[in-house]
């Protein structure tokens, strides 16, 4: 015999254990990648990152050096460095040419594993796990293009907002300041200072100065490099850095990066990195990389640069 | 013997009659009584053990604890049953039954699975957890038969059961376990949502379609979708070359072996006049890339046809399809404006006609006696026959097929076909054009994504987004479309270009494979003639 309320409630009964079910599986805890992290403690040499600063190092500018506007010496001259490669000359009658900057500022490290974690965890921004799994102090890798741009977007944004941010960097972003990706002009100028050296300590390789044929990446800041311009870390070696500028001939145009749209998308990548020889880590080599390559011997560095 | 125990006895013959299949048409093989059968159930449940041991199950550690669980769950059933009748000195027993309406229409649905798997891969791979949860469908049937009575009915009924959910919705192997509980909730429905038609009682819903139903509002009512592979089923049905005649002729095969003509017939007939009176009155296709879509033509033939749960007489046969069609017309609207998947819409429909069922078995005297029948003398008898109902099909089919609206071009398959009809605002012609090109970034067109990107960045045609654009703008960018990066660096406008040929090669494949071996003067010729994309023509001509 078959009652009338039992099919609604049969019914209802399905629905209620369908929808627990369906209810538990959207709320199950996800495995976190993220450990707690707080501050690298090296006392003595190793710069200090801050906890409570988004994994920022600690210092007035949160890790931001100034680079006063000037001239540079861009390019290379087969002649000086013979290592130089083609595509760095500038054009067929000059090989290379100074070059006028505005004042900026530029990460005096890379970014590092700690900082990308920070990122991740306030957005849930969906990056390459393997991103998230170096060492902490270690430079960030597995990171694509957009991932180095959405994580520029997002410091710009919370250091816009956030009380924290110290007032020198408030007044520089509230003045038109961006944070965002470095042009490969700004980051040259970085590496090789004013003189057109070619590494960014002298003219000579020097393996104590930098991470280059090597194994792995080595934490941010971990080579002492008293003569480096600027006193900016690992701007040769440890992992190739991404700017914002097309991989174009030169001569070097910014005014020109939103054309030859046609073309093949590729991104300047600028340092070299621990697996690469002396030639590639000179501060005037230039990588070309496919935007959406994610590997361990990529990574970027961020600047603040004025508002195009 | 006393008239009391008479009595019982005859309520206890009763009670058995209708639990016991009564349908003509199968071949019965009785076991003995005992509790020997239940070696059944625990080998089958061994063997899905055994089954989570192989590497496509073990690929994935929630999938393989998802068949553990499972296992785990039939064998404390199986103990709890063993024990309560070895208490109670119960015995249980089985008969073999093998319906013809079981294992044709299971040979019908497992010709569709070896085809399109032809053509989409992952339906091959899907294999293994299609066995698995077969052996959890017998061993849960079983135990459900003998928890509730003393004979289980061994026939291929479960086969099509399986087979009908699955050519519609499968969770993703990190949800796998709410498939198992879907399998589940189907079977239960069938033993317990019943009620009394024609003197018996008989399961109300479709088992397959019940729990497909009953998920999918679910699923829409938590947004999870995405937990499953819902949306990919319903559009690689047409990755198959010629899938609609393909259906067809399946569809022949099960309309000659149980007259489901009249259902499949009106519905699809409902669906083609509804859909041709939506565009001569606004100038675009009702369906996005088709007048019937491949998975909607397939429900029809293999999801509402379930002789059991639908009308018996002509009549209602009729008006069941005809309901469906209009069923399904109805809620890819209604699932359309609530911002859902559209493709539960054919999934839905099943639920609600088969409790419309009493309903229209009821009408059907009404309609019966009508004046109108008399006047167009439907009554007239060889209209009453099967193979006549195949014949109007064929011929209508046919027609539909010759005039292109089957598996020809469609012109809802072309972009630029859209993108004029979004610009002349047409109804619905913009979320198409949104809809059109998601979908073509999802498959990897970064040319599709910009376009994406840039209309929730400029916001003209949808509601302005800008963390939606620079998500859309990323990924054409790491498809390394130049346009998409300038984007990312410049919020202030919107640079793009025409399709590179490695977007058309996917952008032209009109709900088919991608045209990955055709030249590029080829892709251009087909983008220009077939798909009036002006940049096309002029390549052409720049070229000639």
């Amino acid at each position: 015999m078959i009652r009338k309320t039992s099919v609604p409630l049969t019914a209802l009964g399905l629905v209620s254990a369908v929808w627990i079910a369906l209810s538990f599986a959207g709320s199950l805890p996800q495995p976190s990648l993220i450990p707690d992290h707080t501050v690298i403690s090296n006392p003595g040499e190793a710069p200090r990152f801050l906890a409570d600063a988004w994994q920022l190092p600690d210092d007035p500018l949160l890790g931001f050096v100034e680079i006063t506007a000037g001239p540079f010496l861009m390019g290379s001259d087969a002649t000086i460095d013979p290592m130089a490669f083609d595509i760095e000359r500038w054009s067929s009658t000059n090989a290379q040419v100074v070059l006028e900057l505005p004042t900026y500022y530029i990460g005096r490290f890379e970014v590092t594993v700690a900082q990308i974690r920070s990122f991740v965890q306030a957005t849930g921004y969906p990056i390459d796990g393997q991103a998230l799994s170096g060492a902490p102090e270690h430079p960030a890798s597995f990171i694509s293009w957009p991932d180095a741009l959405a994580y520029s977007r997002w410091l710009d944004k919370i250091l816009r907002i956030s009380a924290d941010t110290p007032e020198a960097l408030s007044t520089l972003l509230e003045g038109g300041g961006q944070v965002t990706l470095p042009t490969e002009a700004e980051w040259e100028k970085a590496a090789r200072g004013t003189d057109g050296r070619i590494y960014p300590w002298g003219s000579e390789p020097r393996p104590d100065r930098a991470t280059y044929r090597a194994r792995g990446t080595t934490a941010v800041g971990s080579h002492q490099c008293p003569e480096c311009p600027f006193g900016l870390s690992d701007m040769a070696g440890n992992v190739w850095e991404w700017t914002r500028s097309p991989y174009q001939p030169y001569p070097y145009d910014p005014t020109d990066d939103s054309e030859n749209l046609e073309n093949e998308s590729l991104w300047v990548m600028r340092g070299g990195s621990f697996t690469d020889p002396e030639r590639f880590v000179r501060g005037a080599n230039r990588g070309g990389g496919d935007p959406g390559a994610r590997r361990a011997f990529i990574g970027f560095r961020i600047a603040i640069s004025p508002s195009e | 013997m006393s008239a009391a125990r008479r009595r019982k006895e005859w309520q206890k013959d009763q009670e058995h009659r209708v639990q016991l299949p009564n349908q003509p048409g199968g071949r019965t093989l009785d076991s003995t009584p005992g509790l020997q059968v239940l070696t059944a159930p625990a080998v089958l449940t061994l063997t899905l053990v055994a089954l989570s041991f192989l590497p496509r199950i073990q690929s994935n550690l929630a999938l393989a604890i998802s068949i553990w669980g499972a296992a785990i769950v039939l064998l404390a059933w199986l103990l709890m049953l063993y024990l309560k009748l070895r208490h109670e000195h119960a015995s249980r027993t089985f008969q073999t039954m093998l319906r013809p309406q079981h294992y044709v229409q299971a040979l019908v649905q497992l010709a569709v699975f070896a085809y399109w798997g032809l053509h989409w891969r992952p339906v091959y791979e899907f294999g293994t957890l299609l066995a698995a949860q077969l052996i959890f469908a017998y061993v849960f049937d079983m135990l459900l038969a003998w928890s509730r009575r003393e004979t289980y009915t061994l026939g291929f009924g479960p086969f099509p059961i399986i087979f009908s959910i699955n050519l519609f919705l499968w969770f993703r192997d990190d949800w796998f376990y709410l498939q198992f509980l879907m399998v589940g909730i189907g079977f239960l429905g069938k033993e317990f949502v019943r009620w009394k038609r024609e003197g018996r009682t008989v399961h109300i819903f479709n088992p397959s379609a019940f729990s497909l139903g009953l998920f999918s509002l679910v699923l829409i009512a938590t947004g999870t979708t995405d937990l499953t592979w819902g949306q990919e089923i319903a559009s690689t049905l047409t990755l198959a070359p010629m899938i609609y005649l393909y259906l067809f002729l399946l569809g022949l095969v099960v309309m000659y072996f149980f007259s489901i003509t009249l259902v499949s017939g009106a519905a699809a007939m409902v669906l083609f006049g509804l859909s041709a009176l939506y565009t001569s009155l606004t100038g675009v296709p009702y369906f996005l890339d088709s007048e019937i879509p491949a998975a909607v033509f397939l429900g029809l033939h293999l999801l509402v046809t379930d002789p059991s749960t639908s009308p018996r007489s002509r009549a209602g046969k009729l008006v069941f399809g005809g309901l469906y069609g209009l069923g399904v017309f109805g809620l890819y609207s209604l699932l359309g404006a609530y911002g859902a998947p559209t493709f539960y819409d054919k999934l839905l429909a099943v639920p609600l006609l088969n409790l419309s069922v009493r309903g229209i078995d009821a009408l059907i005297p009404v309609i019966r006696r009508s004046r109108a029948i008399k006047l167009l003398r439907l009554d007239w008898a060889p209209l009453g026959l099967n193979p006549v109902h195949m014949a109007i099909w064929i011929i209508f089919f046919g027609s539909m097929t010759a005039m292109g609206k089957t598996d020809g071009m469609h012109p809802g398959d072309s972009l630029p076909f859209w993108e004029q009809a979004c610009a002349e605002d047409r109804q619905t012609a913009c979320n198409r054009l949104i809809q059109l090109e998601a979908s073509y970034c999802g498959d990897n067109s970064a040319w599709a994504c910009n376009e994406l990107g840039g209309h929730y960045r400029q916001g003209e045609i949808v509601s302005s987004d800008a963390n939606l654009a620079l998500g859309y703008f990323s990924r054409a960018c790491e498809l390394r479309f130049q346009p998409a990066c300038v984007n990312l660096l410049d919020p202030g406008n919107f640079s793009r270009i025409n399709p590179r040929a490695l977007d058309l090669r996917l952008l032209l494949r009109e709900g088919g494979q991608n045209l990955m071996e055709m030249t590029e003067p080829e892709l251009y010729e087909r983008a220009c003639v077939q798909h009036d994309w002006d940049f096309a023509c002029d390549k052409i001509m720049s070229a000639s």
